[in-house]
């Protein structure tokens, strides 16, 4: 069998026996997915609560205008109240109910505050945020009046305005579950980085801790075909995690109702396909940075400290583009994780990357992955580091 | 059989072998005795290709370590100072491994495994994870592995340091069992006993220079002593720590 093939598998072997590191790596690739699906659900569940509102009305015949205006409003939906009002929500048999005087259209004409009774359990945490969307369409109806009647005698409603507070969110919900797409190629990335993060530090700087690395360099073999075994088993861990990830990730979004967010699921065989040919490439990347890396560490502890600086590297971007949300430009599409992440939002958001841009990719993380290991393959045949302690 | 000329390596200021030169045989067991940091291990690495010598060159089978590095370490076993193992692979993966990597698999490769065990009498532990071996079972795991390939000529750095009686034992077995086979053995050790016991031919190495090569009646008649470790002690000169 080719030596490649053997050191592969013997570190393969190895690292499949460390059971701890095998929960830490399986753990770790299902954190992001489910991150992913707690986001998405809460702003999915904001969004409900807050756009579709049923309000059963007590006396709807007293109020024309206000009914009416109430039925303008958008997502807002008029059904007749329950004979009780009080002892419906108490029972929870009604989120609340708008209960209106019957005087209310004669303190209406003549200018006079019209009564109007919000029935509503404080308790009931799932209706709160319904109960203040009716308060403040009740709010926006009682001002915008109240304007008008002033305006009628000549006054400028702006008198009565103290203070302008206007809520300046600029996001909107499919802006804001849209963001949440650029976590996917965070994720992903990051399920590269510690999925062959045991490998690639157990096989070098631990080997050397061991004292196992002189003996094993004592048979003749190329160094870098020791290397390169010791690369591939650190890089079929890391895609192994990846495809993990992504794999859930995919089941997480299929049973999230994106739609309702107004968002619409692209992801289909040939998006799946074209996420694995952008990120793949960084899976050869990582590991070789790892190795290389572990390399100058005496210890396996050593190594592992470094290698987790390390995996705060690929966040960095995502980080960025989370708070910043930044254009996707050609240009980034070579450099390694900026270029996942450019490609990986642009095939979620439906669009398709440019061969040349995926090429350039592959292109240059194999330059990346190659160099890396040329380099650690010196490293390996340096005398300070084989004896070194 | 193995030919050290003029061998010298310093790492920085600091000259770790001067001038070590010896010749080992085929068929007959050499010891490098001298004290420790006299050179024993940095002489050894030069040998088995893993240090590049500052001067001098080795040959093995009449090959040029230092020009086919890779042909030399094919005709040789090692077991370095330090052989580590992997604490989640069993004592037959370990053996495998090194036997695959030296290009041998099957039922061949299952069946030299089987010597060995028979050998270093591993069959109780053969199967089982390396973690929580005694100090002599790593070493025997580590003979074996080391040996698989069939060498013609090993190497043996310090090989019962830290083993108990029994260990040593089996290890002083194996030795007479290689001599026998017409293999030829190199083993570095200060202790005086142990050299003794089992070496054809004696290089005293002290201060990174053969201070003097031969069988031990030789050194007797060279120093003038009638103990050998009097003639040690003379040889290795007043830094010696030796017993």
């Amino acid at each position: 069998m080719n030596p490649i093939l053997t050191v592969a598998r013997k570190e393969w072997t190895d690292a499949f026996r460390d059971r701890r590191a095998l929960w830490a790596l399986f753990i770790g690739s299902l954190f992001g997915p489910f991150m992913i699906g707690f986001m998405f659900s809460q702003i999915a569940s904001q969004q409900k609560g807050a756009q579709e509102i049923k309000v059963p009305v007590v006396g709807r015949e007293y109020a024309p205008v206000l009914v009416k205006w109430l039925t303008q409003q958008s997502g807002v939906e008029i059904v007749d109240g329950p004979a009780d009002p009080e002892s419906a929500v108490r029972d929870r048999k009604a989120d609340f109910v708008l209960v209106i005087d019957k005087e209310f259209a004669e303190n209406f004409r003549d200018s006079r505050p019209a009564h109007v009774d919000v029935v509503s359990d404080v308790t009931s945490q799932s209706t709160r945020s319904k109960v203040s969307r009716l308060n403040s369409l009740l709010n926006a109806f009682s001002s915008e009046t109240g304007s008008l009647r002033l305006m009628a005698r000549g006054v400028s409603p702006v008198v009565v305005n103290v203070l302008k507070i206007e809520q300046i969110e600029v996001a909107t919900a499919q802006q804001r579950a849209a963001m949440i797409f650029n976590f996917i190629p965070m994720f992903l990335v990051l399920a590269l980085f510690t999925g062959g993060m045991a490998i690639a530090s157990d096989s070098t700087a631990g080997e050397r801790e061991r004292g196992s690395l002189e003996p094993l360099l004592i048979i003749p073999i190329p160094r870098w075909r020791l290397v390169a075994g010791k690369w591939l088993a650190a890089s079929g861990a890391a895609l192994l995690s990846m495809g993990l990830t992504l794999t859930v990730t995919l089941i997480v979004l299929s049973r999230l109702a994106l739609e309702e967010l107004g968002i619409r699921n692209h992801v289909g065989l040939s998006q799946i396909l074209l996420i694995l040919a952008a990120v793949v490439p960084m899976g050869l990347v990582s590991p070789a940075l790892q190795m290389f890396v572990s390399c100058f560490a005496k210890t396996f502890k050593e190594a592992q400290n470094y290698l987790g600086m390390l995996v705060l590297l690929p966040t960095l971007p995502g980080v960025i583009t989370v708070m910043y949300p930044l254009t996707n430009r050609p240009w980034m599409h070579p450099i390694p994780v900026l270029g996942q992440y450019a490609m990986v939002t642009e095939i979620l958001g439906g669009k398709v990357p440019s061969p040349l841009a995926l090429i350039a990719a592959t292109f240059v993380a194999v330059l990346i992955a190659g160099g890396l290991l040329i380099l650690a393959t010196r490293l390996f045949s340096s005398e300070k580091i084989i004896f070194g302690r | 059989m193995i030919h050290a000329q003029n061998l010298r390596k310093q790492f920085g200021d600091v000259v770790a072998v001067e001038d070590v030169s010896f010749s080992a045989p085929d068929g007959a067991v050499t010891g490098l005795l001298g004290p420790n940091g006299a050179g024993k291990t940095t002489s050894l690495r030069i040998v088995y290709g893993l240090l590049k010598p500052g001067g001098g060159k080795v040959e093995i089978d009449g090959i040029d370590v230092a020009q086919r590095p890779m042909a030399a370490q094919a005709r040789i076993g090692v077991l370095p100072d330090i052989s580590g193992l992997y604490p989640r692979l069993t004592a037959r993966e370990h053996i495998r491994y090194y036997g695959n990597l030296h290009g041998l698999q099957g039922a061949e490769l299952e069946s030299r495994i089987d010597k060995w065990v028979e050998i270093l009498s591993l069959q109780e532990i053969i199967e089982r994870r390396v973690a929580g071996f005694s100090h002599g079972e790593r070493t025997k795991v580590a003979l074996a592995r080391a040996l698989v390939h069939n060498p013609q000529n090993i190497l043996l750095d310090e090989p019962t340091n830290g083993l108990d009686v029994m260990s040593t034992r089996a290890v002083r077995e194996l030795i007479r069992h290689l001599r026998a086979e017409g293999r030829c053995v190199v083993f570095s050790s200060h202790i005086m006993q142990e050299v003794s016991a089992l070496c054809d031919r004696i290089v005293v190495i002290a201060h990174g220079r053969v201070v003097a090569e031969g069988a031990a009646d030789d050194l007797l008649a060279l120093t003038g002593k009638t103990s050998l470790e009097d003639a040690f002690v003379a040889l290795a000169g007043p830094h010696g720590e030796a017993a």
